[in-house]
């Protein structure tokens, strides 16, 4: 039985924050999971709770080099904060367009090799709202090759209630305009990408 | 705040926010001091408007530019662009045709008829007409980039490589132009493609040696040509020194930055930093351990 995909307040609110600082371009990133200790094979299986949110760039995504990199310094910041890369989302330029493309479905595919139960997400900015009162997510899963779309509803969330209220508050208070992203990150390196001041921010409001 | 908008409009920065922000105040409670500047504050903050869904504030500025400048062509494109952002692109595009009627030359009005095609996805069409365009207006080099932009984006790395070949002959001094065209060669692929790739990396770095861009692909593509089975020994040799070099250059730029928070530790420079390993063993390991290297400067 697949194992389903939860995100928490953290993770859901970076990627709305990415999106929202840059409307005018597409925007990518990673979603990190605690790595479990022992795979359980029942068939209860327990959620992958999507912790953490790294946004990756804006503007041309379909270009290697730069991924690359990512993914490699992202993949070893996982080992040693026992993450593991259990995701990819993206938001694509036109906001109608809210289809995976060659570039969401080769990254997808390529965490998918070292973990199976990869999630690729696209964010449907038609239903982008200040007040977040949906889910605007489309989570797919990589099955025999291809990818099938899953249904998003608050179940998908860790506490939806919590997520909606907070990711709310900071698209409100502007939060966006201090998100650091890896694009960020290459013009400065000083630029953190794991973002310490918005994650404190989430915790303050929980 | 009259310098701050002057200096974004000379950046071309797209911080729409905080240009109305700050314009609106500007507009609405300082404007008998701005002189002649108003103009040009009203055409920059109606844009930025439009970015941001202010059709209120928008339209006060159109019709402002309207009473100053009656039948400019200049303003007309404004309203063309109102348009555009009401999803208009019907009446959008007669706006345009009809500037074009007077004067066939208006390369403002052109461009924005790609951009309503782009904003529909309509890329083919958009390259198509984006091509014939740089047919008559070849210096125009916001096109020519534009255009790599959407060929990117088609996953034509070739001939988006073209566009960029265009630009770095009419400015070779522009550093991110070659970081760019670097970057699309290397996503081509192939032992060609790699070498040309880590040349141009090299030339960023020339000319912009805080290219950070520059550097790490200069990295990357060594690497990945020192570990192709297809070269000899002294390509490779070649390409891990350069690696390696890299290296050392993107572990220096992490201990400067990071030097200037104050980190106390230090780093673990040890086994894990020279990129001698060039085994058959897939890329991970080696990068790894350059990455390690520059996670441990962090902390």
């Amino acid at each position: 039985m697949r194992m389903s995909i939860k995100l928490t307040t953290q993770a859901y609110c970076k990627m709305l924050l990415h999106a929202a600082k840059y409307p005018h371009c597409a925007v990518n990133g990673l979603l990190v999971a605690e790595k479990q200790k022992e795979k359980k094979k029942d068939s209860h299986s327990t959620p992958i709770l999507c912790v953490d949110c790294i946004p990756l760039f804006h503007g041309t995504l379909a270009l290697a080099p730069m991924l690359e990199v990512a993914l490699t310094l992202i993949d070893t910041w996982c080992k040693e904060n026992k993450y593991v890369i259990a995701g990819y989302y993206q938001a694509n330029e036109r906001t109608k367009d809210f289809r995976p493309n060659q570039v969401s479905e080769k990254v997808g595919a390529r965490i998918a090799e070292n973990f199976s139960e990869a999630a690729m997400i696209m964010v449907d900015s038609t239903r982008f709202t200040m007040g977040c009162y949906e889910p605007i997510l489309a989570i797919y899963d990589h099955h025999e090759n291809k990818w099938k779309c899953r249904d998003c509803n608050v179940d998908s969330f860790d506490d939806w209630c919590e997520a909606q209220k907070i990711t709310s508050a900071l698209l409100e208070g502007r939060s966006y305009e201090s998100l650091i992203d890896f694009d960020n990150h290459l013009d400065d390196l000083r630029n953190d990408w794991t973002n310490p001041e918005i994650n404190k921010s989430v915790l303050h409001l929980c | 705040m009259r310098d701050k908008l002057r200096k974004w409009r000379e950046d071309n920065h797209r911080n729409s926010e905080q240009i109305v922000d700050v314009g609106e105040e500007l507009i609405n409670e300082h404007a008998s001091k701005l002189g002649d500047d108003i103009w040009i504050i009203y055409e920059q903050v109606m844009i930025a408007a439009l970015d941001c869904s202010r059709d209120d504030l928008a339209w006060t500025c159109l019709q402002e530019l309207k009473r100053q400048f009656p039948g400019s062509q200049r303003v007309k494109r404004l309203a063309g662009m109102r348009l555009e952002a009401l999803e208009k692109y019907e009446d959008a595009n007669k706006q345009y045709d009809s500037i074009l009627q007077d004067d066939p030359t208006n390369t403002a009005a052109r461009k924005r008829k790609i951009s309503i095609l782009k904003a529909q996805g309509k890329s083919a069409e958009a390259i198509r007409e984006l091509n014939e365009y740089l047919e008559q207006f070849v210096g125009d080099q916001e096109a020519w980039h534009e255009l790599s932009e959407l060929y990117i984006n088609e996953h034509d790395y070739g001939k988006a490589a073209f566009c960029l070949e265009e630009l770095m002959m009419t400015n070779p001094h522009n550093h991110l132009y070659c970081e760019q065209y670097a970057e699309v060669k290397y996503t081509q692929g192939g032992l060609e493609n790699l070498e040309l790739s880590r040349k141009y990396f090299a030339q960023a770095l020339k000319l912009n040696n805080r290219n950070m861009r520059a550097l790490f692909g200069l990295y990357m593509s060594a690497s990945h040509i020192a570990a192709s089975p297809k070269v000899n020994a002294t390509v490779k040799k070649a390409n891990v020194k350069y690696a390696t070099w890299a290296t050392n250059q993107i572990n220096r730029a992490y201990q400067v930055s990071y030097a200037r928070k104050k980190f106390n530790n230090r780093l673990k420079l040890s086994e894990n930093m020279v990129v001698v390993d060039v085994v058959s063993k897939p890329n991970t390991t080696k990068w790894t351990a350059l990455s390690k290297v520059m996670i441990n400067s962090k902390h």
